[in-house]
């Protein structure tokens, strides 16, 4: 091993795509105004579009999505609930039928009707059904016979199967306790253990691996860290170690990598992003003093917010009114005096650069026709979709300390246009959507 | 979620962008990588200087340059025949689908079945329930055959075959990676070609990580040695560099044979040598993360040791107190002076890393002072969990026999038993003794300490010649055990290297863990130099990298503490004894805009503490300082109450002052979206206040679940949103000790 090549693979693939990345943004930054502007909007109509088109037919070439058509219902139905809309009535009943058949006599979904029950497919069907909202879809959920699914899951090594002889690991876990929080219907028989198990799989590096002896992967560093926030043990982790890992995956392209040296994917922009909101509201970190040479922040008066509000590399300049928007929904949620103290306490400076992200997510994964996708030169699919749109949520509501506090327009890249609907950052589901259906299963119980 | 880099039509080659805000690669690299890859020198950017008006325009510039140039294949529309095959493929799928799930709904595992699966699997390896059903299938078939062996064999190689063809279809099957486990797993005899095959399928996609986790898997089970996998990562590092689940997988392997000292892999020897191989690594492209991974795990190993290590204690060994019945005024400038109203003192442990175990049975003591046979040893942590870094057990020292004015040995033997485990499973080893000397009086004077505590007057500078700092905190942590010269030599080789290393943020970054890593492990004379060359590491980081910056700043704040605590010099800078407390310990790290606590262990003697004007957002740490009775935090960026959490171990506490933070500025407590608010739980305990004041309890209820724990009788909390009447009228009921309530005595 003595002569290492000059440049490997990776590097190559690496400095191909920041070349693609790169080469975007300057022709971003050198277009005209226009042009920036529709750049960075979020298309919703062709993105609508390219939804509904799914859920009413998919393309033959989904086939072999077939194991996992609860999945399909979830990345669609989540995206158009992300995008502030909802399905119609035939459609949300033929949701709800469909996975009414995809669940088992005893328990849990399958990946379509008659399928083995499956902890991964019980989750994208659980959260499509609270999604969905309303009385039917909740009470379709059979939740004595979930409980019995989940406990006949649960292995003596504290972690949980993926199906009956299946594999165990953290997706496995997480899926589990997600469901078991939401369905009101966690205990002791299901967490016992599952600390130790999910600590097991933390790696030196900070994240999280799939399994014990793993690298650590975004995918399950969200599934391990919101587990253990959910089941309470969350302060058993490294913290420290975990949220130096985690904001460094996000790179020179502004988007964030999967695991160590690899290249950047759109749908990590929710499994490492959600990480860092959730890690700095744990640790309630609010540093708002203005430093660096590049800061984002100002000194916490609303005339340098206004002003500052032109300087973004947002091209929605015009777009002076939103930020009264924002004050008037304030008052309007009746919890939140506003005014000029207090403005930019209220805010948090993300651990990651957020409008960096926006950035990438919008410029390089989105599709203008409709449908977003890992990078430039791959083609869209419905779980870049969901989680590109889901990690933009994030991305814009990370200044704010809680689900509650409304972003600025300056915290969107394109302007309130953009907005995207809050999320639950432990189920991925929209916040109103989890509130109604947090309510219904607490009076089930 | 995984990259489909073996399925990418080949790149074309790309412009290089002029604008780039990053250069991505060195100069030198970028020209090896034109010559190699011969990219073509063509600039994209050619629309920069026209106008377009209209939205539309907007558009189809935009759609245009995309297609030129980010599209490694134009899309195309289907033509009429390929449709036509795919949709009748489509149809063939959901053929197959309808008969196997009828096969499988009706248990038929005859050939024709089985063959059906297979056709399934080969079109969809995601098809998990198919492979449950192989997996009772061959049950079944095994089931009748048992006693012949090769018959075994040609069932369970004709699985391991149709895995391989799904795999060739879809490489990140979970469904289909498992199942090959569970073949193996029923002693399959031609485990031995699961390497070969396996090579094949790492050559090509080197980073897939359900073929590295079932490597371990087949490792394992032949148990292949560690060093023939050790070899391999060579291999696979040799030819790509930037091969992190290589490096990875290295160590893994490398920590079980330090773990197990197999020959040849001595710490002292092995990781110097691998500092030698990433070097190589990094200084060949320092952009590359890898290395850089691997550096940070190698600085690990070289100062952590996994045995769990007893830091420090209170009180230390060889110390003196005073203990006193009841608050005393007493002027024992020499000593810890302590009073409790239990008549107890609290014995604290402080471990290296989080330990469970300790226990009277782990923990003895040996002492006069009666009534401490069975002590209660308490975990110092959130949540009741049961590891934790800090324990506490309290000591009597009034008992029904009059022991005043007496002097008491105290020996404690720390792992006296076997029992203390890290949460990482190692057993606490090296069995630890201190002793300490207690001198009960009697209570001399009525308490009077219902006087206001000031943070300004009636403080006495430290003497710094006096030796009583060395009485009372036990400086430096013995490495006696920890064989230190190769790591100091290690560490110290690596700063002279990165000091070489141009100014880069990764660069910078590892220089100042270095530094720190060499404080933590070298004598105390050098300390001081290298804090501030830490210091100066993060502050340039800082600046250079924004977006990290809470993060430089932590780090930060923890080298500051480190400064402050090296020394008994440092140290006693900030030090002073309050004259109106009993001469109590006060130590003042005000104005330091520290954002995180840290050193704690080595401050467990402080009585007051002052930390006004940081950039303190929680209190997590205090929980160890056990002899804490007075808290300033004024002027931090506490925002709620449940940031003042760790308090509530703190059994001393009398005065706090949390006055001008951010406490109530947003109704909302962030710990919202971590857990519901305990008050949304119908168990929650209904306590007195609770059920005279629903309403004011259920709107504060965070302050209320951390003042109901504390004993407080001084309370600051001005200049916070949450101030006002309403919200001291609920102190005053849920704190009824309370004296002093924003500097106004309370009519009692």
């Amino acid at each position: 091993m003595e002569e290492l090549p000059s440049i490997t693979v990776s590097q190559r693939e690496q400095f191909l795509v920041e070349n693609d990345v790169f080469g975007m943004y300057s022709y971003f930054d050198t277009s005209d105004i226009a042009t920036q502007k529709f750049m960075v909007e979020i298309q919703r109509d062709k993105q609508l579009d390219y939804l509904m088109n799914g859920l009413r037919q998919l393309g033959p070439s989904f086939s072999s999505l077939d194991a996992n058509r609860p999945w399909v219902c979830y990345w669609i139905i989540h995206s158009i609930a992300l995008l502030g809309e909802s399905v119609d009535d035939d459609l949300e009943n033929n949701a709800i039928d469909f996975l009414g058949r995809c669940q088992g006599s005893d328990g849990g979904y399958g990946g379509g009707p008659g399928q083995l029950p499956h902890l991964a497919t019980s989750y994208a069907a659980v959260n499509t059904l609270v999604t969905l909202g309303g009385e039917k879809a909740f009470s379709s959920i059979n939740r004595e016979q979930m409980a019995c699914f989940l406990r006949r899951m649960k292995d003596t090594n504290g972690g949980f199967r993926m199906h009956n002889m299946g594999e165990i690991d953290v997706r496995a876990c997480y899926t589990a306790i997600s469901i078991a929080s939401i369905l009101n219907i966690v205990d002791d028989e299901l967490t016992r253990g599952l600390g130790d198990y999910i600590l097991s799989c933390q790696t030196y590096e900070g994240g999280i691996g799939g399994e014990p002896g793993s690298e650590a992967h975004g995918g399950y560093t969200y599934c391990g860290l919101a587990t253990m926030i959910l089941i309470n043990e969350v302060d058993r982790l490294n913290l420290d170690s975990l949220m130096n890992w985690v904001v460094h995956r996000q790179g020179v392209e502004m988007g964030f990598q999967g695991r160590t040296n690899k290249l950047v994917d759109g749908c990590y922009t929710f499994w490492q992003a959600a990480p860092c909101v959730l890690l700095q509201r744990f640790f309630s970190s609010q540093d708002m003093a203005p430093h660096g040479s590049s800061s984002r922040m100002s000194q916490g008066t609303d005339e340098d917010h206004e002003e500052y509000a032109h300087d973004e590399d947002d091209p929605e300049d015009s777009d002076e009114d939103d930020s009264d928007e924002d004050s008037d929904e304030d008052s309007g949620n009746g919890h939140q005096v506003h005014h000029t103290s207090t403005y930019i306490d209220r805010r948090i400076q993300p651990v990651f650069d957020s409008l960096g992200l926006q950035r990438y997510v919008l410029l390089c994964s989105q599709v203008a026709d409709g449908g977003f996708r890992d990078k430039l030169r791959k083609p869209r699919d419905f779980y870049h979709t969901c989680y590109c749109l889901s990690g933009l949520s994030v991305a814009q509501h990370a200044w704010s300390k809680d689900e509650d506090t409304p972003p600025l327009t300056r915290d969107i890249l394109g302007g309130y246009a953009n907005h995207l609907e809050p999320v639950h950052l432990l189920h991925n589901v929209v916040m109103d959507r989890y509130n109604e259906a947090i309510e219904f299963f607490h009076r089930a119980a | 979620m995984e990259l489909e880099i073996i399925n990418q039509t080949p790149i074309k080659p790309a412009a290089f962008s002029i604008n780039c805000t990053k250069q991505p690669l060195s100069l030198s690299l970028s020209l090896s990588l034109s010559l190699s890859l011969s990219l073509e020198s063509r600039c994209y950017v050619t629309l920069a200087d026209q106008k377009f008006e209209s939205h539309t325009l907007a558009y189809l510039t935009f759609v245009s340059y995309h297609r030129r140039n980010m599209h490694g294949r134009p899309r195309k529309a289907y033509k009429p025949e390929e449709e036509a095959a795919s949709a009748a493929k489509a149809a063939k799928l959901r053929g197959l689908q309808s008969q196997f799930m009828a096969n499988h709904h009706n248990k038929i595992y005859t050939k024709e079945a089985v063959d059906l699966s297979t056709k399934l699997l080969e079109i969809n390896p995601e098809a998990y329930t198919a492979w449950n059903y192989r997996k009772l299938a061959v049950e079944d078939k095994l089931s009748g055959i048992e006693s012949d062996p090769d018959l075994v064999k040609t069932i369970l190689d004709e699985e391991l075959r149709v895995v391989e063809s799904a795999l060739k279809q879809n490489f990140k099957s979970y469904g289909a990676w498992h199942h090959r486990k569970w073949v193996l797993s029923k002693g399959n005899s031609s485990v031995g070609n699961e390497l070969r095959l396996l090579d094949n399928f790492q050559k090509l996609d080197t980073r897939n990580f359900h073929a590295w986790n079932y490597r371990r898997f087949v490792v394992e089970l032949t148990k292949r040695s560690e060093q023939d996998e050790l070899e391999y990562t060579d291999d696979m590092i040799g030819s790509d560099f930037s091969n992190y689940s290589a490096w990875h997988n290295r160590s893994v392997l490398l920590s079980s044979l330090l773990a197990r000292k197999a020959d040849g892999f001595l710490p002292n020897k092995k990781i110097p040598d691998e500092y030698k191989l990433v070097q190589n690594a990094i200084f060949t492209d320092e952009d590359d993360q890898s290395g850089w991974f691997y550096h940070l795990w190698l600085l690990d190993q070289t100062v952590n040791v996994e045995t769990p290590l007893l830091t420090s204690s209170w009180p230390s060994h060889s110390s003196r107190i005073s203990l006193y019945a009841g608050c005393s005024k007493g002027s024992f400038s020499k000593l810890t002076t302590f009073g409790s109203e239990s008549g107890s003192f609290p014995l604290v442990l402080y471990f290296d890393q989080a330990v469970g175990g300790v226990s009277s049975s782990t923990v003895t003591i040996d002492s006069e002072l009666k009534g401490n046979e069975d002590l209660v040893w308490e975990p110092v942590s959130k949540k009741n969990s049961q590891v934790s870094c800090v324990w506490v057990a309290r000591l009597k020292y009034i008992s029904s026999e009059p022991c005043f004015g007496k002097e008491y040995k105290v020996k404690v033997r720390v792992g006296n038993s076997p029992g203390i485990v890290s949460s990482r499973g190692c057993n606490f080893s090296a069995s630890y003794e201190f002793v300490f000397t207690a001198h009960v009086h009697d209570t001399v004077e009525e308490s009077s300490q219902d006087g206001i505590v000031s943070w300004k007057d009636g403080f006495d500078i430290w003497d710094a010649e006096s030796k009583d700092l060395n009485a009372l905190a036990t400086l430096d942590r013995s490495n006696a055990q920890m064989d230190s010269k190769w790591r100091q030599e290690a560490i110290a080789e690596e700063i002279d290297l990165f000091r070489e290393l141009p100014d880069s943020k990764i660069g910078k970054l590892t220089l100042a863990r270095l530094l720190m890593a060499k404080a933590m492990i070298s004598d105390d004379a050098v300390k001081g130099v290298h804090y501030n060359e830490i210091l100066e590491l993060y502050k340039d980081l800082m600046a250079l990298d924004s977006s990290h910056y809470q993060y430089y700043k932590d780090e930060h704040s923890v080298a500051l503490l480190r400064k402050v605590t090296s020394s008994t010099e440092d140290l006693s800078g900030h030090l002073f004894r309050c004259r109106n407390m009993n001469n109590s310990v006060c130590l003042r790290l005000n104005n330091l805009s520290l954002s995180r606590i840290a050193s704690v262990e080595k401050l467990l003697f402080v009585q007051m503490l002052d930390l006004s004007h940081n950039e303190l957002h929680s209190t997590e740490g205090l929980e160890a300082m056990q002899l804490l009775s007075c808290l300033n935090l004024s002027h931090n960026r506490i925002r709620s109450f449940s940031s003042l959490d760790s308090l509530r171990h703190l059994k001393q506490l009398r005065v706090l002052d949390v006055s001008h933070n951010h406490i109530g500025e947003h109704s909302v407590d962030t710990t919202r979206y971590l857990c519901s608010s305990p008050l949304s739980n119908s168990e929650w305990p209904q306590d007195e206040v609770g059920s005279q004041m629903p309403s004011l309890v259920t709107k504060y209820w965070d302050a209320y679940f951390v003042l109901r724990d504390l004993n407080l009788k001084q309370l600051d909390i001005t200049g916070n949103v949450i101030a006002g009447d309403e919200f001291s009228s609920f102190v005053l009921q849920v704190a009824p000790k309370l004296v002093w309530l924003d500097g106004k005595k309370l009519e009692i």
